[in-house]
């Protein structure tokens, strides 16, 4: 791959192969030349994004956290079997989330998720990875000093609380249901899922009204 | 007559430089000497960082960019990648094999989409479905007509069966009757693999002592499509707790612990 990169010796002069201009040309090239040959459908590209903007997104897996802070016993269930606790909510799984497993934050125990191989990822639940969790210094630190991955997010947990993470090596895909916050009571579902955030949902954030 | 510079200049890259440096004192300095005589580990095998990032030191803060694209061609070039996946053009085990044989100095110095666009290209053009010239030649038409549109043709059927592939995924998991060697509660030795082209095997966890939480049930093939180090048979899996502390003794004595799912070929009594 690194065929495509050129640097002279000083390192100051970047090639045009390494402009967004060219990467977007080539990419374009790409979508042109499966056209041409027939591998890709004239509404494919457009369908794609749009199907991770409004189908397969995090707020899937906002309505997962939201549903299981008001009803201890959906929890229970989602917690012993993650692809049929969220068919119960009408939400499919599918790619990189064939198997499903869900752990819970509390007041012992905060739950990071990574993949240090690669960026595995829960899609049905939160569509696509964002930058940080694909970023290879976020993979190499966080499994050996977590607090300080977090601190770089903004956040600090008390010192006695544990952390476990759990890097995603095989092929089951994590999720986590962060705490909830305080002062919620009563809230309803959809308002409680508006506080979720993608971050909250692997560890990374703590959620808070 | 001025003198060439070193290969590697440190004030053009001092991250890469560093991560590369502390990488090498790690596994060449600092590892126990019984232990690399009794296993053999590190020195005297080949090695990809990239089956090695687990634990490396000196790298700065995570950068917590929380955009999925960046940059629009970013998500053009995802979905042209789907749809390579929904029609069976490749998977993912194709993509990362791609990744680990990369250049580790420019696996950390270029962003995630950059290094998908070139492993995409070389992976058609050696699978013969695009021709280098080809995919240049449009290139650069497309570098000096940026406008330009894109030809009103292609295969109708094939947004679909990219959807129904999202729903559908490819479950590796096999419902077959198993003898898993080990159960809950075993403790357990994560194997030193021989080096292979392709791994889930992370390497800051070789060598290592934990404990079994789960043996998931049935089996999970990963891939037989591409050279692994023994997961390209369908096999237990399971999920091992270990305590942070066990892996790397220089840090602060807490109650963390790390998971891992393993294939059961990388395991072994302990």
């Amino acid at each position: 791959m690194s065929d495509d990169h050129h640097h002279d010796e000083d390192g100051h002069h970047h090639h045009l192969r390494e402009s967004e201009t060219y990467y977007a040309a080539r990419t374009k090239a790409l979508e042109s030349l499966f056209r041409e040959k027939g591998l890709i459908g004239t509404d494919t590209v457009d369908r794609v994004i749009n199907f991770f903007e409004h189908d397969m997104g995090p707020f899937n897996g906002a309505k997962v956290v939201a549903k299981a802070w008001t009803d201890p016993a959906f929890k229970e269930r989602l917690l012993a079997d993650a692809n049929k606790g969220i068919a119960e909510l009408g939400l499919k799984d599918g790619i990189e989330g064939e198997n499903l497993r869900v752990v819970e934050n509390s007041e012992d125990v905060h739950n990071i998720v990574c993949c240090t191989l690669c960026s595995c990822w829960p899609w049905p639940l939160l569509g696509l990875p964002p930058y940080w969790f694909k970023d290879p210094v976020f993979r190499a630190r966080v499994v050996r000093e977590p607090r300080a991955v977090l601190s770089d997010f903004g956040v600090t947990l008390p010192e006695d609380k544990s952390i476990a993470v759990w890097d995603s090596s095989a092929q089951v895909r994590y999720f986590v249901i962060p705490q909830r916050p305080a002062d919620t009571d009563g809230w309803s579902e959809e308002k409680l899922a508006a506080l979720v955030s993608t971050e909250a949902m692997q560890g990374l954030a703590l959620v808070s009204a | 007559m001025r003198l060439d510079p070193p290969l590697f200049l440190p004030r053009y890259r001092p991250g890469v430089i560093g991560l590369i440096q502390s990488f090498i004192l790690r596994f060449a300095g600092s590892a126990q000497p019984e232990r690399r005589a009794q296993t053999g580990a590190m020195g005297d095998k080949t090695m990809k960082v990239q089956h090695y990032l687990g634990g490396i030191e000196g790298l700065g803060p995570v950068k917590v960019e929380k955009r999925v694209f960046v940059e629009p061609w970013e998500a053009q070039l995802f979905a042209v990648h789907s749809t390579m996946m929904g029609t069976g053009i490749w998977a993912w085990p194709d993509l990362r094999v791609l990744a680990e044989g990369m250049n580790p100095l420019d696996y950390f110095k270029y962003r995630y989409y950059i290094k998908w666009l070139g492993g995409i290209c070389k992976f058609l053009v050696d699978r013969g479905y695009l021709s280098q010239s080809e995919i240049e030649e449009k290139t650069k038409y497309f570098l000096n007509n940026p406008t330009a549109a894109l030809p009103n043709a292609g295969n109708a059927e094939i947004t679909q069966r990219v959807v129904d592939y999202f729903y559908r995924g490819a479950n590796p998991y096999r419902d077959v009757v198993t003898n898993p060697v080990f159960k809950a509660g075993d403790m357990v030795r994560v194997k030193d693999m021989p080096p292979a082209v392709h791994t889930r095997l992370p390497g800051y966890l070789r060598n290592k002592v934990g404990t079994v939480d789960v043996v998931y049930k049935g089996a999970y093939l990963y891939a037989d499509n591409v050279p692994t180090d023994g997961i390209g048979t369908a096999q237990p899996v399971y999920l091992v707790k270990f305590k942070t502390r066990d892996i790397w003794s220089d840090i602060p004595d807490t109650q963390d612990v790390l998971y891992n799912d393993f294939f059961e070929a990388y395991l072994e009594a302990a």
